[in-house]
């Protein structure tokens, strides 16, 4: 478990500068939003803070689809994996990595909905709920993108985690809502994008806990494909 | 006799996605290195060094054939606990030395003073102790490569593999290095060591191995290797250049070299012709010299369909 919590915290580390600037954007926000009226402008606020939610939906893929490729490119990977350190292990640390990455911007996404939105009447435990089914997603999408690009560079990888992502949502649409549970990033999205001050306790835990048997899923999937990457090999 | 690193019969294909060819980077390749000596693994660029020790780490798989580290499948985990690496090319974190160092040796299972004490040992030994607190990402190439070492050594390993240790050192650096290495193997450790420098793995090897287009072309230990096809130097005087195949002559001195096998019967030669030996001496080959003769041999061709 040491060996998964060293890599994590590096990765999430060597991502701090794009943390830092999420991180200020979000707080740049929710300053404005703190110094507009409230109450009169609740609607564009939640507006705000649903476009900011939907960002890091988008981060968690670069994050994901991104790491191993990074790490090859550099050569830093062969550092790591030259200890006694696992190609199971190492990819854990890096599905925690993303998730940790995604937890401080969820985090900071929900410390400043609190202010601004619980000011202006919403749940503050809505809030947080929505924080939760994000950082789910957010965990889900990361690790598709992350086993995508145990085998792909991250420009495929990327497309390939949203034709897998974009997939079931599209399903959903069409042939009915229970689709959009196969892969249920889009349906937790969906809970973020749809909430509002009329219906503060729409969601469904379940598809939380989906969401985190399905990372569990993706991410024994992706070490089983790692095992058998060569990753000493020039990039492209 | 313990084997601490074997590779049995391996072959290493890389395989283009595109344009389907094959590149065989190692052919039927087998090598044994025994505990306690420094190995020096040599060959021309490409010709699959970095790709053996790539496959013992188990940074890939072999296309056919296994071997073992440390008494283990290449690619296990506890063995490499007990190994120390530096890649080519060395790519660290950008990030204070000392924390570096303990970053690596966390990551074998280290911690606590132990691990600290380690690391600042590790980083005297390397002559970085006045830079431990310095960032990483600032270090020079010569730098990089020292705290390479340091990491590689912080578990205090019994194998160390190093891939070019000394290619960004200069000749202080590369002495330290050079005393490190037999430390090393003084304190019963192993060193399987890549390198273009031949003067230094001519200076520290125990044994030699060259690799040339992904076969083993020469094994041996490296006094045997630099005897083998010895020539003597006759320098002989009142004798005439034509009666000595590849004779030189300069103010009447008569040199030539002759297998040292053959060399009494060259001196009689001399002494029945009239002629007055000066010296004989016995001419050493270099690494350089069997590095050259290597890699100009003909190579059989590949199998088909590779490249």
């Amino acid at each position: 478990m040491k060996p998964v919590l060293l890599i994590a915290v590096n990765f999430a580390r060597e991502q701090r500068w794009p943390i830092l600037t999420l991180l200020l954007w979000v707080l740049l926000l929710a300053f404005l939003g703190l110094i507009t009226d409230i109450h009169r402008d609740r609607e564009d606020l939640l507006f705000v803070f649903k476009q900011d939610a939907v960002y890091v939906l988008a981060f968690s893929v670069f994050f994901g689809g991104s790491a191993i490729y990074n790490e090859r490119r550099s050569r830093r990977i062969l550092g790591v994996l030259s200890k006694a350190v696992g190609r199971q292990q190492y990819l854990s640390g890096l599905v925690l990595g993303v998730t940790i990455a995604c937890a401080v911007y969820c985090f900071a996404l929900g410390m400043t909905g609190s202010w601004t939105l619980g000011g202006a009447g919403f749940s503050i435990a809505h809030v947080w709920f929505l924080m939760i089914s994000l950082l789910a997603a957010c965990a889900l999408a990361g690790t598709v993108a992350l086993m995508f690009s145990t085998f792909l560079n991250p420009f495929f990888a990327a497309g390939a985690t949203a034709i897998v992502l974009g997939f079931p949502a599209l399903a959903g649409h069409i042939l009915g809502r229970q689709w959009g549970y196969v892969i249920p990033v889009w349906e937790l999205g969906a809970t973020v994008i749809n909430s509002s001050f009329d219906s503060p306790r729409a969601g469904s835990w379940f598809l939380v806990v989906l969401a985190g048997a399905e990372t569990v899923i993706f991410w024994l999937l992706s070490a089983r494909i790692f095992a058998y990457v060569d990753i000493a090999v020039a990039v492209e | 006799m313990r084997f601490v690193l074997e590779f049995d019969n391996v072959t290493k294909e890389y395989r283009s996605f595109a344009s389907k060819r094959r590149l065989r980077a190692l052919d039927s390749f087998s090598l044994a290195v025994e505990a306690g000596e420094i190995f020096g693994f040599l060959g021309p660029n490409g010709a699959g060094k970095s790709t053996a020790i790539h496959l013992a780490m188990g940074f890939m798989q072999p296309t056919s054939g296994n071997g073992r580290l440390l008494g283990e499948p290449f690619g296990h985990p506890g063995a490499r606990r007990r190994v120390g690496f530096l890649a080519e090319s060395v790519a660290l974190y950008h990030r204070r030395a000392e924390r570096l160092v303990r970053f690596y040796g966390a990551l074998n299972g280290m911690g606590g003073a132990k691990l600290d004490q380690r690391a600042r040992e590790v980083l005297e030994i390397v002559g970085l102790q006045d830079h431990a607190n310095r960032n990483a990402g600032k270090f020079s190439r010569g730098m990089l490569q020292r705290v390479g070492l340091a990491q590689a050594m912080v578990n205090d390993p019994e194998l160390l593999i190093l891939d070019e240790p000394t290619s960004a050192l200069d000749p202080l650096a590369r002495v330290m290095v050079r005393e490190l290495l037999l430390g090393a193997r003084n304190d019963g450790k192993t060193i399987f060591l890549s390198s273009h420098l031949l003067s230094e793995v001519e200076l520290v090897c125990d044994r030699v191995a060259m690799l040339h287009r992904g076969k083993l072309a020469r094994l041996g230990r490296t006094a045997d290797l630099l005897q083998a096809g010895e020539q003597t130097q006759i320098v002989a005087r009142a004798i005439t250049l034509s009666q000595f195949e590849g004779a030189a002559s300069r103010d009447g001195v008569v040199s030539f070299s002759v297998p040292t096998h053959s060399q009494r019967a060259a001196l009689e030669k001399v002494w029945n012709l009239g002629g007055e030996v000066i010296s004989v001496n016995p001419v050493r080959r270099t690494l350089e010299e069997i590095f050259l003769e290597v890699t100009s041999e003909p190579q059989p061709p590949l199998s088909k369909g590779a490249q």
